[in-house]
């Protein structure tokens, strides 16, 4: 009975959590009590008799599964448990539920997740179109909304976008790149169960008195320091998203370093792996600014600090400032991976190598470096330095030229290729480029100091992030998740069903997001339940082609679901692709390897008789007798 | 290429019980800096754009806000006693190089001297810091002034604390025996000391902007 409840698992990890919130409760009502002060504090921006405990919650979730009892064992000088491999690789499903260190369990654990949570989200996305179909509030009540849309974007951006690149990297990267694993696994199971806990906080806020927060994803000071109690479970649940991402950027910037097999020179690297190293270099230096800047919010909450308020000699501003010089990274965060994802499909589905492979990769780091420069467009009617304005709009103007290189790389790959669209994942990376340009253009008119005057606040906004986000990042992520479907569980998805989910999803983004162009240029205000009856049928046609959208996700979780389970078996290269994850198993060995391979040529070489990226087996494998040799490599 | 050509470890799929027993093949080292290190030194380009992110709030609110005076009268910050503080905490620095050098050269008392000092060292540091929070007379809703300062010199804390935690678990390691010369082997000490380091540096530019500037 007593063993049950000392060795990691769901029944300890409950236990964890019910004492760490004791803990947590415990601890604030006793200093008050010290202090004179009454045991509750019931403010609205106070409540820390609740605070508290949602930070030690999950962190006793998190001690309770077992996240860190080797580190516990070492730290307290306790001879460490020689690595049976116990908790690597998963063969059965329970085993998805507990702290794995397997790169490829935690990248599943990681996708499904972050799909449940892109479920949730879109849920409330249903709602808010529901709602918006009419003018006049039917649905729910504005301040209800209010919290509905800011959830959903949270979620589709903490809990769902950014973990599901995690996610499908995790997976794919290691094996890439030869390695038998991510450099630090146990890192990288605590990073995994930091994002669930994440997502708890976030969905949680609705039970708090208050509603949810309503602040929007941004949280601008001074809205968000007087707003319900909400707005707290968002600082800490970011604060959880924000470490999750942080340790696995580490992550996978050291096992790209320090681990690429033999003969993987930086200039052989895949294109994904590029994305990923690009991109967790973002998340390491950007991260801490969005930490930084929730827990002043927290503090300027719950400690009555001074960040923020305007009388006691706080900036207001400099909320704004701070947030977007992590949240303006954080859009590349969102699209770097998927650009990478993106390489390798068109790559290997017009059978060409990448056109300007390495110009591809320097265009990657053209992006990250502009990134840092270009915060404050956001903030163009925020009433900050006005000599910022013009060198903000020219960084970000600027950036088009990187992100061309690499539409135009794409085109110039696909240009005289064999292109064949047999998987599911080549229509949407081909949907990707189209979509995305778009987006990326109205990106740069918005970049436009006064167009950016005109349509602040108004749909053209959600126009543009939606034409980025979905029509970029998540057709990215479907594109992935087509392409490496084989490799992650052996089994072929149903090709019918992805194309219905593919035309569905492509006629359902461009019928719900173009219209939302026009409306915010003649001037509907974002965020708002009720408008202007003048802008009522464009809505209602709106809300169908978003109903029709959500609709056809369900085909997309229905085709995952039964081919995982009834697909046909997958072979090891169903795509015939070079780059070494395809030289293994579908899905792979519990170790990634025997041994590990050796790295002969570029990754692209696709058309170029005898050409080979990589060779299994070790010193004794035959060698090709001439490599032949191709620009790029 | 033939996918059928392609050898299959495990005979495919390899979710077999055999697969339990023998473990992953070495990875290939691809580069001079071993990982753990690497590690921290990424790490720590986070933690330093944590503490650039309150840097930012601080300029923000002195120079951009531009109270009439900073300090705001009456309230002073004791200088003296803060450079007292800042020369232990750097005095700790050489203690931990010092562990470190010890058991590079195989000497595993020097190296349990030298981590005991800079753990006296730092948690002499956080009484004195603490000691100064109760007696300086102001709060952190004390102005914008009083915000910044506790929010600056508590997250450097914060991080002499888990500092402490990192050392204390070097510390017990090293009295029960555990590192030795080899580089591989004296990791324990090596990567806690890296981290040890960058809290007394950012403890000198907190200083030098809080209690000087």
């Amino acid at each position: 009975m007593i063993a049950t409840f000392t060795r990691p698992g769901w029944y300890r990890a409950v236990l964890c959590t019910v004492l760490a919130a004791a803990f947590g409760f415990g601890i604030v009502v006793l200093l008050r009590v010290i202090s004179g002060l009454p045991a509750m504090q019931t403010e609205q921006t106070g409540y820390p008799q609740v605070v508290v405990p949602l930070i030690t919650a999950p962190l006793g979730f998190l001690l309770g599964i077992g996240c860190f009892d080797y580190w516990i064992r070492w730290g307290i000088g306790m001879p460490t448990i020689p690595d049976d491999h116990s908790s690597h690789g998963a063969y059965s499903w329970k085993d998805y539920f507990k702290v794995n260190t397997d790169h490829k369990v935690i990248g599943i654990q990681y996708i499904v997740t972050s799909f449940f949570f892109f479920l949730v989200g879109g849920l409330m996305a249903m709602l808010i179109r529901a709602e918006l179909a009419q003018p006049g509030t039917q649905i729910v009540s504005a301040a209800t909304f209010n919290g509905l849309f800011s959830t959903h974007a949270v979620l589709m951006i903490f809990v769902f976008i950014i973990p599901m690149f995690a996610g499908i990297a995790n997976y794919v990267l290691p094996l890439m790149i030869g390695a038998p694993d991510m450099a630090f696994p146990r890192l990288n199971a605590l990073s995994y169960w930091m994002l669930p806990m994440a997502g708890i906080l976030f969905l949680a806020s609705f039970l708090a008195p208050g509603g949810a927060f309503d602040a929007g994803w941004t949280g601008y000071a001074p809205l968000s320091t007087g707003a319900p109690l909400g707005q707290s479970f968002f600082n800490i649940g970011v604060q959880f998203a924000g470490f999750s991402s942080i340790f696995t950027a580490l992550n996978f910037l050291v096992t790209i370093i320090t681990m690429r097999a033999p003969g993987m020179t930086f200039w052989r690297m895949p294109l994904l792996v590029w994305a990923n190293l690009s991109t967790s270099l973002l998340v390491v230096a950007a991260t801490p600014f969005i930490s930084g800047a929730q827990f002043m919010v927290l503090f300027d909450r719950i400690l009555h600090t001074n960040f923020f308020q305007f009388g006691a000699g706080g900036d207001v501003i400099s909320y704004q400032h701070i947030f977007w010089f992590y949240s303006h990274p954080a859009v590349y965060i969102m699209i770097l991976p998927g650009f990478g994802i993106i390489s390798e499909v068109i790559s290997i589905h017009s059978r060409k190598p990448i056109f300007g492979y390495r110009l591809m990769a320097l265009a990657l780091i053209g992006i990250i470096v502009l990134s840092y420069s270009v915060w404050a467009h956001h903030m163009f009617v925020a009433g900050m330095f006005s000599w910022l304005r013009v060198p903000m709009m020219f960084t970000t103007l600027l950036i088009a030229v990187p992100t061309g290189i690499k539409i135009f790389s794409w085109l110039g790959t696909l240009y005289f290729g064999k292109i064949h669209t047999k998987s599911t994942a080549m229509l949407f990376a081909l949907a990707f480029i189209v979509t995305f340009t778009i987006g990326g253009i109205s990106g740069v008119m918005l970049g436009m100091v006064p167009f950016d005057i005109h349509v602040s606040q108004t749909y053209f906004i959600v126009a543009h992030i939606h034409f980025v986000l979905f029509g970029g990042s998540v057709f990215t992520i479907f594109a992935g998740l087509y392409h490496w479907f084989p490799k992650m569980t052996g089994r072929m998805y149903d090709e019918k069903l992805g194309r219905i989910h593919f035309w569905g999803t492509l006629i359902g983004t461009w019928g719900t997001f173009v219209p939302m162009h026009w409306i915010g240029m003649e001037g509907m205000p974002r965020r708002v339940a009720d408008y202007a009856s003048q802008f009522g049928n464009w809505n209602l046609l709106i809300s169908c082609f978003a109903f029709m959208l959500g609709a056809v996700q369900l085909i997309f979780v229905y085709n995952m679901i039964v081919s995982w389970r009834f697909g046909p078996k997958a072979e090891a290269n169903p795509w015939r692709g070079n780059s070494i994850e395809w030289l293994v198993s579908s899905p792979p060995p519990v170790f990634n390897f025997d041994e590990i391979p050796r790295v002969v040529g570029g990754p692209y070489e696709y058309g170029i008789p005898g050409a080979r990226h990589a060779i299994m087996g070790g010193e004794g494998a035959e060698v090709p007798a001439t490599q032949p040799s191709v620009v790029g490599t | 290429m033939e996918s059928a050509s392609v050898p299959l470890p495990h005979g495919g799929g390899g979710h077999t019980a055999e697969a339990h027993h023998h473990g992953p093949p070495a990875a290939n080292q691809s580069s001079r800096i071993d990982r753990q290190t690497l590690g921290i030194f990424l790490f720590i380009i986070s933690e330093v754009m944590l503490f650039g992110s309150f840097f930012a709030s601080y300029f923000f609110l002195r120079v951009v806000v531009n109270p009439v005076s900073w300090p705001p009268y009456p309230f002073e910050l004791p200088v003296a006693i803060a450079g007292m503080n800042t020369a232990i905490l750097v005095s700790s620095s050489f203690t931990i190089h010092y562990a470190l050098e010890a058991i590079r050269k195989g000497n595993r008392q020097g190296m349990k001297l030298g981590l005991v000092l800079t753990w006296i060292l730092g948690l002499t540091f956080l009484f004195v810091q603490i000691n100064e929070y109760v007696h300086l007379g102001f709060s952190g809703r004390t102005e914008s002034f009083g915000t910044i300062f506790y929010s600056l010199t508590g997250l450097h804390g914060a991080h002499v604390f888990i500092g402490l935690i990192l050392l204390s678990a070097a510390t017990l390691r090293a009295f029960r025996g555990h590192f030795s010369k080899e580089p591989e082997k004296h990791l324990g000490v090596e990567v806690p000391g890296i981290y040890w380091h960058f809290v007394d540096i950012m403890w000198i530019i907190v200083f030098a902007t809080v209690y000087i500037l």
